[in-house]
């Protein structure tokens, strides 16, 4: 663990950059995380990492300037970098940081406080994962697990303190029979909410359902995405195209379309942020948090906003604002996709479980083109036979204009929360 | 307490200094600072890791401290690993001219700022320009009493321009990274090029897919050099039997046509001065006339292995060393590019990449050109857009009959293992027979 006196050095910053600047913010994270690799079927690596950062914001004048670093005794230069940077950023309207407020909900624990973080536990869930890839005759390639608890501290000029800590458990198996390979993993903030058995099993349940795998025509079939491949796409397409920023910076597809009905009528999307893993009550600046409904019964109902965009365009900050070690930006906190919920697997589909090459989709026009993993035909709820290769193509704007149903049961991808999505009509490039 | 078979630290500090410029306007920027080790052992069986934040000032006492610890979480390994030999050393760094760290953070705004301005021109809706510095000193040191220090100065600057037409919005992007010093300075064009190419895609049409002979221009072919053949080629994926490539030395795998090299010593975005594990690293070649040469290796992998050379370990600062390329390309042929769209006869051109993605154990890649042409008796006809291009690796570099003589380099950054480090590219022109594109055209 840290040897600094962490609290100390976030009053030092926040006294030293009041005389400098006229607002200044810290966010201090530290954590302890362990790990165990598989190589083959045998732990090749074991590891531990006790990490900590800190990061500063200034505001002075309208224009902000953001430095961190990991050394307790560099802040100062740390803060004068900050400073630094706030002199060539373009200046802004701006209303000052949050200081202490009420906020809007109670969020769900992303705390285990009975988590040991200790090789035993680690090295258990690598033999939980190896007996669940036995149940079917595939080799395992690699994988790991790792768990790890982590705590934050945001506190700024305002006199906003907040604080909290989670934790995090990850297991993933990747497994090849012949040329044919499964991936499956799992990442949940509870040891009693993790089930390595079932993850092996499935990752290897993919590999050897693909073995002897047909050729598809080219043509246009009924398709499912599976909560990992809708994840992909859609999250990846649609999610920044809702994001203030994009939109009031002209690349966002749904920039003139606030209030319209654009897509499917069944079709919501909504941040919740206290159900999840990525549950907060406050957002990354100290802004309380809040339900956004961004898309409402296929209504582009509401976009994401951070302060610096908010006060920019002169709207209100949707406490979106996120934070990946460094200065915050507009993100989501869990993100449901929601549809009428039917049998979606009644009639024959293809069902594809992964896609490869989602991230090289046109993120301003949704025109894509991937290649699927692990497609399999389904029909009465039923994997019947494998799909060896096929290109999907489309767009995912307008497939969200017609989405023939969503799965009854969604999955937890992490802070993602995701059913599989039946589309008719879609275009595949067979081999 | 059990003493470790090896262990070596890598430790790598530094700052890194970006520049966001968005619709004329500085977004942000600013510099921020690092310092972390990654401090490995090996125990009986296999690997114990310790990643150590604020490395800098740690004393003997203190190291030995992390070893202990490494050697509890190495106790819990069951792979028996095996280093081979490989020769230790450290190639020269080229000096840089204009260092980006003796640059004002003002100058470096200026000179980004006309790049992002040049883009704004009639009927382009949105600019993006970003510019990334990290200045680095790189330590590594090993129990065998080996012991290098290198700085390394990697930067660049990326422009991006939306155009936009009667709800019709398309984007081009052009960017370019160095070792070699500041590299801003009269690149205004690049930012036009940029604009005018966003502006030409409004008018040009969805690609058609299907399965058509194509010409891969230089980054596109050299993108299936970097995911196709390089990534199959790594040691750890052919160790672990993820790798279509596994037990195909001295094969037949391509046309004659075909050679393919990765070259860490290249003084190229991806050049290496000296890999993650100590190793002074040697050129390889992987396919040398459609024949598979060699594999890229650390030390376990070369031991395990066999058949080529280690040198090829990288790693994120305090992150773990993992099997990969530098400096990736198809090697120059003899045709022209007027050969190569001739012979084409009826396709299309497939230029640029928005990156791709491969999965080596099942041997298929996909990736998408930024944009192309139809070739129409092998003469360019119409501009297309949105057209990507998937495949069987092995299958892919029989099809690839002609390689041009014109290579030509880009770079980016490859991701593996939730690392992200620095890699060049490249090909030259190359016609590929029967390839599957992608588009929704019809």
């Amino acid at each position: 663990m840290s040897e600094f006196d962490s609290d100390s050095i976030i009053d030092d910053i926040i006294r030293k950059g009041q005389k400098i600047a006229d607002e200044v913010e810290v966010a201090y994270e530290s954590g302890k995380s362990i790990h165990a690799t598989l190589k083959g079927r045998e732990i090749g690596e074991a590891g531990v990492s006790d990490s900590w950062v800190f990061c500063i914001r200034i505001i002075d004048g309208g224009k902000i300037g953001c430095s961190t670093t990991n050394d307790p005794t560099r802040w100062e230069k740390c803060l004068d970098a900050a400073k630094a940077g706030s002199k060539f950023a373009a200046g802004q309207d701006w209303e000052g940081l949050p200081g202490p407020s009420a906020t809007n909900g109670t969020p769900e624990s992303v705390f285990d406080e009975k988590l040991v973080l200790d090789s035993s536990l680690i090295s258990g869930y690598i033999e939980d994962l190896l007996n669940g890839a036995s149940e079917y005759s595939v080799d395992v390639a690699g994988g790991g697990a790792s768990a790890s608890a982590s705590s934050y501290k945001l506190a700024n000029s305002a006199g906003l303190i907040y604080e909290g800590s989670r934790t995090r458990i990850g297991v993933s198996l990747e497994t090849i029979s012949g040329t044919s390979t499964g991936y499956e993993s799992d990442i949940v903030c509870f040891a009693d909410r993790i089930n390595p058995y079932d993850v092996g099993k499935q990752a290897a349940y993919l590999a050897a359902h693909s073995v002897g795998a047909g050729e598809i025509d080219t043509g246009t079939y009924d398709v499912v995405l599976s909560p990992i491949a809708a994840s992909q796409l859609i999250g990846g397409i649609v999610v920044p195209a809702l994001s203030g920023k994009n939109v009031k910076a002209g690349r966002s597809y749904f920039a003139d379309k606030l209030g319209e009905q654009c897509l499917d009528e069944s079709f919501t999307l909504r941040d919740d942020p206290f159900h999840g893993q990525g549950s907060w009550v406050r957002d990354a600046e100290g802004v309380p948090t809040r339900v956004l409904d961004l898309i409402k019964d296929g209504v582009v109902n509401e976009f994401s906003y951070d302060l610096k965009t908010a006060y920019r365009y002169g709207e209100k900050s949707t406490g979106s604002a996120v934070r990946s070690g460094d200065s915050p930006s507009i993100g989501f906190h869990n993100l449901y996709f929601e549809g009428e919920r039917q049998d979606i697997f009644d009639e024959k589909v293809l069902y594809v479980h992964d896609v490869i090459g989602a991230h090289t989709a046109n993120g301003i026009t949704g025109d894509f083109s991937v290649e699927t993993s692990n497609s399999t035909w389904r029909e009465g709820g039923e994997d019947t036979d494998a799909v060896r290769a096929a290109m999907l193509s489309g767009n995912v704007f307008e497939m969200l204009k017609s989405i023939a149903g969503v799965s009854k049961e969604p999955r937890e991808l992490g802070n993602v929360i995701m059913p599989s999505v039946r589309f008719n009509n879609l275009r595949v490039v067979g081999k | 307490m059990e003493e470790p078979r090896y262990y070596d630290i890598r430790h790598v500090s530094g700052v890194s200094t970006h520049i966001d410029v968005e619709n004329g306007r500085i977004d942000s920027a600013g510099s921020s600072f690092y310092d972390v080790a990654l401090l490995r052992v090996l125990g009986k069986k296999g690997w114990g890791l310790v990643i150590i934040e604020n490395f800098s000032g740690k004393t003997k006492k203190d190291i030995e401290g992390f070893i202990r610890e490494a050697m509890r979480y190495a106790s819990v390994t069951e792979e028996e690993v095996i280093l081979g030999d490989a020769p230790s050393g450290l190639l020269d760094v080229p000096k840089t001219e204009n260092n980006p760290a003796d640059v004002s953070l003002e100058e470096k705004c200026d000179l980004l700022r006309a790049i992002e301005s040049s883009a704004r021109i009639d009927g382009i809706v949105s600019t993006r320009a970003g510019y990334v510095e990290g200045s680095s000193t790189v330590y590594f040191t090993d129990s065998c009493g080996n012991e290098y220090s290198y700085p390394v100065c990697r930067s660049g600057y990326g422009i991006n321009a939306i155009a936009g037409r009667n709800g019709n919005m398309q984007a081009a992007r052009e960017s370019e990274r160095t070792i070699a010093g500041l590299n801003m300075y009269h690149k205004e064009h690049k930012g036009l090029e940029a604009a005018e190419r966003a502006l030409k895609l409004l008018d040009a049409t969805p690609a058609k897919g299907g399965i058509m002979n194509a010409v891969l221009d230089q980054e596109l072919a050299g993108v299936f050099a970097h995911e196709a053949v390089g990534h199959a080629s790594e040691g750890d994926l052919v160790k672990e039997g993820v790798s279509v490539l596994k037990g195909c030395i001295g094969e037949k795998i391509g046309d004659s046509a075909l050679s393919v090299t990765d070259d860490p010593t290249l003084h190229e975005f991806g050049f290496m001065p000296l890999d993650a594990e100590g190793v002074k690293p040697k050129k390889t070649a992987i396919i040398k006339n459609g024949v598979l040469n060699s594999y890229i290796h650390n030390r376990q992998t070369l031991a395990l292995i066999g058949d080529g050379d280690a040198g090829h370990a990288r790693a994120e600062g305090g992150a773990v060393p993992q099997v990969r390329m530098s400096n990736t390309f198809i090697e120059n042929g003899d045709s022209t590019y007027d050969e190569i769209v001739a012979e084409c006869r009826n396709g299309v051109l497939l230029k640029g990449s928005r990156g791709g993605q491969v999965d080596p154990g099942r041997g298929v890649f996909q990736f998408n050109a930024e944009y192309g042409y139809v070739i129409e008796n092998g003469e360019l006809a119409g501009m297309i857009r949105d057209v990507s291009l998937s495949g069987d690796i092995l299958k892919t570099m029989h099809n690839i009959v002609l390689c041009g003589n014109d290579l030509r380099l880009n770079q980016g950054y490859c991701g593996k293992g939730g690392q992200s480090v620095p890699v060049t590219d490249g090909s030259p022109h190359v016609l590929l027979r029967d390839a599957v594109v992608g588009g929704q055209g019809v």
